[in-house]
């Protein structure tokens, strides 16, 4: 009797201090891993973004090839959603209640990090570095949620206010993909004309399935723009600039971040990409900073698919994710969502290959608290893909 | 008024694309009477099969592009007498269902070979060079496209009326069994009319390719392209064609005068219209089977 009492007792103590340390552990961690998810577009007219998660691939696995982080390795779960905001939110579900994922890291687009943003604030999970500079995520600010990408909202107030006070232009029109992403852009370049006294001349909005751009570009030459902002897709943004070209409409044209992988865009537009000028968020892609060196030999020399170009989106996806993979090493041991937010805070000052980070501890009221930076610099594409460096970081408030 | 004309003009350059993809779906539903809605990614898989004889063996644009019309009349053919045919008492729905399965088979499969990263098709006509006339701007890869449809268009038609294969084709359509009492092969002439439709739309895709190549290139194409059909009454060719550039001019105007935003749906508010009014479009001239 007594040696069954034991036998019982023995198996009840073994299952609680089993349940008791499922419990304890954060989910998507063990011993040995470390559970990350991510989703980026492989198909679909968005895929030219498609290289900033399998960027993040390759960081990760570099990093993985190095020990690890405190003896953890990094499992990266990412998946193809196609831009498409129904699917981001089904991956993220199917992977966040089946495998379970620790946090998550870069996910490309604005809609598509729209649609899961509530459902993984309300379970607390953190996720870092969206690849969208939209301003839904600080707006207000979420405890879990950390900006890395400069805002577009900022982007184009820089563009605006280098035109208007650098290149003399007084005429802005903007095209604009109609949705959140190309919404931030025009919002910022709206309230920087009026800072200047000046309103848009047109305002052109872009549908993403459009394919003819002739009525587009006929609106723009009809207000007589001497700059047009383009906040659109990579392809929507050339063939603006193409068929301006074919209609003998030559204004100076600016875009986003997002346009510019100046090889590509220079590939795509034969050529007529030439004396755009964009924002930045990262060192260009010749650039001889020792970090950016180091990122291209070991993550993107090892772990690159074998046709995989070393471009800007591509090491974006190494940028975005480089203050979680700070902070993951700030924990230690101890690695639990609430000590990971904790050491995100204490970012002071972090510089990786992007621009330099900073939040501040949690305030509800403060934007600023979880968009990590505010600067952003501009480059001209000159022949051949390469860059012209316009200005220095430029900080907007 | 120049921007009046200027619409004018863009919307007939817009619309040469739609009409060969209008004729391909015509084509085939004349004998068939199956909405072919695969036309697109067939056109979209043979226009990637030129890219890929000119990227990965270097081929001239020229060989490329014959060998990818030929590749797409044996792909139309082979796709009918390997699936189409294989169809167990198939019915409309079937067929229909079958051709939408086709679509995303070949779509996924142009996805998984080539990526999904924007391409460029080398093409001696730049997309972005321009006439001028008077003070109107066409671009001349789609003054070609135009020159293309139209000669496609008259090519097609006299076939039909003249020769005898179009005639076997016409009676295919009406009377299959009595076609077949008749002598004629009327498998072969449903194959035969697919070759020809996937070659049609595969010049549409080729000319579409030096602007925009990615495997979603044709998805606007072909659903523009099927409006025009259903606006020309499905049967008729030049009808499809009419269609087509009506269809491009309306698109233009529209986002020129009213809302650039709801331009691309417009075309779809137009078949609603002309299916409420003249549910046989506007051009057809429907045989009536005799029971």
């Amino acid at each position: 009797m007594n040696r069954r009492l034991l036998a019982v007792l023995l198996v009840t103590g073994v299952l609680v201090s089993g349940l008791c340390s499922g419990v304890m552990a954060e989910e998507g961690v063990t011993d040995t891993e470390i559970h990350i998810g991510s989703w980026g577009p492989q198909t679909g007219p968005a895929a030219a973004w498609g290289s900033v998660p399998r960027g993040t691939d390759a960081y990760f696995k570099m990093i993985n090839a190095n020990g690890g982080i405190n003896g953890r390795k990094i499992v990266y779960h990412s998946f193809d959603d196609s831009y498409n905001p129904a699917k981001t939110k089904a991956g993220v579900k199917e992977l966040q209640e089946g495998t379970g994922m620790f946090a998550w890291v870069v996910g490309v687009g604005s809609s598509p990090g729209l649609a899961v943003r509530d459902y993984l604030m309300e379970r607390k999970i953190p996720w870092v570095g969206p690849a969208a500079g939209s301003l839904h995520w600080i707006k207000p600010p979420h405890k879990y949620l950390f900006g890395v990408y400069p805002l577009y909202y900022k982007e184009a107030k820089a563009l605006v206010r280098y035109a208007v006070e650098n290149l003399g232009k007084k005429r802005v029109a903007v095209a604009f993909q109609n949705d959140e992403y190309g919404k931030n852009g025009l919002k910022g370049a709206i309230d920087e004309l009026a800072a200047h006294n000046l309103k848009p001349v047109a305002l052109v909005p872009v549908e993403f399935k459009d394919t003819d751009m002739k009525p587009h570009v006929m609106k723009l030459r009809r207000s007589n723009a001497d700059m047009v902002l383009l906040w659109t897709s990579v392809g929507h943004a050339v063939r603006l600039v193409g068929t301006s070209k074919a209609m003998k409409f030559a204004p100076q044209f600016m875009s986003t971040s997002t346009c510019s992988d100046f090889p590509l865009m220079i590939h795509i537009s034969k050529g007529l990409w030439e004396g755009v000028i964009t924002a930045a968020f990262g060192e260009l892609p010749d650039s001889d900073n020792p970090l950016l060196q180091t990122y291209k030999a070991e993550a993107y020399g090892k772990f690159a698919a074998p046709k995989e170009r070393w471009g800007v989106f591509y090491y974006a996806g190494i940028l975005f994710a480089e203050p979680l993979v700070e902070a993951i090493k700030r924990c230690g041991r101890d690695l639990t969502r609430e000590r990971l937010v904790k050491e995100l805070e204490g970012l002071r000052n972090f510089k990786g290959i992007g621009p330099v980070v900073n939040y501040k501890p949690f305030d509800p009221k403060d934007p600023n608290s979880r968009q990590g930076t505010h600067a952003t610099f501009l480059v001209q594409c000159l022949k051949g893909g390469k860059s012209k460096k316009l200005t220095d970081w430029i900080t907007i408030r | 008024m120049i921007d009046f004309l200027q619409m004018i003009a863009s919307g007939i350059a817009v619309g040469s694309s739609y009409a060969l993809m209008g004729l391909a779906m015509v084509i085939i539903y004349k004998t068939s009477e199956v909405p072919n809605f695969a036309q697109g990614e067939m056109a979209l898989i043979a226009s990637f099969f030129a890219f890929m004889l000119i990227d990965s063996f270097g081929a001239a644009w020229y060989t490329a592009f014959a060998g990818a019309l030929l590749f797409a009349i044996l792909l139309g053919c082979f796709l009918e007498y390997a699936v189409l045919r294989r169809a167990k008492e198939p019915n409309i729905l079937g067929m229909i269902v079958i051709t939408i399965g086709l679509e995303m088979i070949l779509l996924g499969f142009v996805s998984w070979k080539f990526g999904a990263d924007q391409k460029t098709m080398p093409f001696p006509i730049s997309p972005y060079d321009s006439l001028v006339i008077g003070d109107i701007f066409v671009s001349t890869l789609e003054l070609l496209t135009l020159v293309v449809a139209l000669v496609i268009m008259l090519v097609l038609f006299f076939f039909f009326r003249f020769s005898k294969l179009g005639l076997a084709v016409k009676a295919t359509q009406q009377n299959p069994v009595a076609a077949r009492l008749m002598g004629i092969r009327t498998n072969r002439i449903l194959m035969m009319t697919w070759g020809i439709s996937s070659f049609v739309g595969c010049l549409a895709g080729l000319l579409i390719a030096p602007t925009i190549m990615q495997p979603y290139m044709m998805w606007d194409p072909m659903l523009k392209g099927f409006a025009a059909a259903v606006m020309g009454g499905m049967t008729s060719l030049p009808g499809a064609v009419v269609a087509a550039y009506l269809l491009g001019i309306i698109e233009n105007l529209f986002g020129g005068y009213v809302s650039i935003e709801f331009k691309s749906v417009v075309a779809f508010a137009i078949i609603v219209l002309v299916l409420c009014f003249k549910p046989s479009g506007l051009f057809a001239k429907h045989y009536v089977k005799k029971v």
